[in-house]
């Protein structure tokens, strides 16, 4: 049953504990335990296959949507369970961005940032929602490109501003997790520059729990405090990033890192 | 050995032409004898064509199909009114509890209403709508159309739903939508595909005649502006007509098939344009 919880006071930490998920009778994460603390960013690192993106898709529940999926374990956000939240408040909490860009084709600039705050009410006027609005397109480095064209469509942007937008729309929830699955595999280096230093910026000055799925040690190494390494479903490993870096504690850590799987 | 290939491609290439343009006479044969023969009709009948009711059997003047066109227009209008939300709601519904037993169960239910002949249809909403309302109405004809067409667009719906990336899906819950919400926004990314199968279902409303035939009641003569009244349809009328000794008739009937063939024509022309600029 769904508990009445209809606030979160932030900061939240975001706790998984002992988490298995299974898709359609393949057991993807085999009792994963790991915490990411407010305002610091937390990369989680592994080869295809280890469940990343899956551990991510768990913690906002979008996991719920695949076909014979199956969770045991706990994922608590701010001290409350996820799954004994109502999924669509949690995710106004836990917000996502994902690989592909993936603004709405058919809403404007303007549009897709503000659905968001929109749909959940939390903007009380139109100027409040103008404010929103660029204040998240500022977040995501994107607002000097397209504060003249707010009322363009996004097929007008190239694929790194979709992306900036991408995150720009999730910023609008102003959520205390941010949840990222791979934002910059597709995206060239300028791009990626300015999407890292956007993320660093929402940990240090909003205080925001991001979560990061990365498959490059590089951008690990720049953007992140703690890395999580996931190997076949497991946690081998979860520690400050320099530490993890310098004196990995688990071979596959090391072969990761080397690029060797 | 590489000559014999290259002949066979050409050979191949050559049959799969003619055969191609094989498939394709029947279309032209069609809209060359309604062309050469509807023309003339409607040019002898002039602007009464569009205007006055049929003359009488056997009568020098033609007359005109003015109450044929406006039982169509009633009917395509209210057929649609009704048909294509109800089909755009179940073609979400299919999208949206895709896997779900109660999905299957309709996937299947509107799968065999697409095979069920049409006059069928008809027969039905005479049983249930024209018996109990005594008579014969241009509504009632608009109902069987609006069952006609609802699996043509559901399926269409469901089809251009598909086809959005789940990628776009996932955004919109990731933002907390609700899933209709989320049907909404992907319905509106697929806008085209949707629209693709409205229209769709509007040309079938157009041309279908079995399911007119025990509804609206073929009141030829009257041009009564209620469609709660009998009336009459273009398809219907040349179904009729065609059928008749009256010469004055038959050229009426190829007038009429003219005007048919030009809407159809026009609706599935628009419908490659709206096709062909899908672009996400």
């Amino acid at each position: 049953m769904e508990k009445a919880v209809t606030e979160l006071k932030p900061p939240l930490e975001v706790q998984i504990r002992e988490l298995r998920v299974k898709l359609e009778g393949r057991e993807i994460l085999k009792g994963v335990s790991l915490s990411a603390k407010p305002g610091a960013v937390t990369a989680v690192m592994g080869p295809s296959g280890s469940g990343k993106s899956t551990l991510l898709k768990t913690i906002n529940r979008l996991i719920e949507y695949y076909p014979g999926v199956e969770v045991e374990g706990d994922v608590v956000v701010g001290g409350v369970s996820a799954f004994e939240m109502d999924p669509y408040l949690l995710r106004r909490y836990v917000a996502m961005v994902f690989q592909t860009p993936n603004p709405f084709p058919h809403l404007t600039i303007y549009d897709n940032v503000a659905l968001g705050p929109r749909i959940h009410g939390l903007a009380k006027s139109k100027k409040e929602l103008d404010e929103i609005v660029r204040w998240a397109l500022e977040k995501a480095m994107l607002w000097d490109e397209v504060k003249d064209r707010l009322n363009d469509y996004p097929s007008k942007l190239s694929g790194g501003q979709q992306q900036r937008l991408s995150l720009a729309r999730a910023l609008a929830l102003r959520p205390p997790v941010l949840l990222l699955d791979e934002p910059t595999a597709n995206i060239d280096p300028v791009n990626t520059k300015k999407i890292e230093e956007a993320i660093i910026g929402l940990a240090r000055e909003e205080g925001t729990t991001v979560l990061i799925v990365t498959h490059t040690p590089q951008q690990a190494a720049r953007i992140s405090d703690y890395i999580a390494v996931l190997y076949e479903g497991r946690l081998v490993e979860w520690g400050p990033t320099k530490e993890v870096v310098l004196r990995p504690r688990h071979e596959i850590t090391r072969a990761y890192l080397k690029g060797e799987i | 050995m590489y000559k014999r290939r290259i002949m066979k491609d050409r050979l191949f290439t050559l049959a799969v032409s003619v055969l191609g343009l094989l498939a394709l006479a029947p279309l032209f044969h069609i809209i060359y004898t309604v062309t050469v023969r509807g023309v003339p009709a409607i040019l002898e009948a002039g602007p009464s064509f569009f205007t006055e009711p049929p003359a009488p059997p056997g009568s020098e003047r033609l007359g005109g199909i003015a109450p044929a066109l406006l039982g169509s227009f009633w009917l395509a209008l209210i057929s649609t009114m009704l048909g294509i939300p109800l089909a755009f709601l179940v073609g979400l519904f299919l999208y949206e509890f895709k896997e779900s037993r109660l999905a299957r169960l309709v996937r299947v239910f509107t799968m065999s209403l697409l095979e069920i002949p049409t006059i069928l249809v008809g027969m039905l909403v005479y049983t249930i709508v024209v018996i109990p309302l005594g008579g014969f109405s241009v509504a009632a004809g608009a109902i069987a159309l609006a069952i006609v067409m609802l699996p043509y667009v559901a399926t269409y719906v469901e089809r251009a739903l598909d086809s959005v990336p789940a990628t776009y899906r996932e955004a919109a819950l990731g933002l907390g939508l609700s899933r209709a919400r989320t049907s909404l926004i992907i319905a509106g990314i697929a806008r085209r595909g949707v629209l693709a199968g409205f229209l769709i279902g509007f040309a079938k409303a157009i041309g279908e005649t079995a399911p007119l035939l025990f509804t609206v009641g073929s009141a030829r003569n009257s041009l009564n502006p209620s469609p709660f009244e009998p009336g009459d349809a273009v398809p219907l009328l040349v179904f009729q007509f065609i059928a008749t000794p009256y010469e004055n008739w038959i050229k009426l009937a190829w007038g009429a098939a003219f005007v048919l063939t030009v809407t159809v024509l026009t609706v599935f022309i628009a419908l490659r344009v709206v096709v062909r600029e899908v672009r996400l």
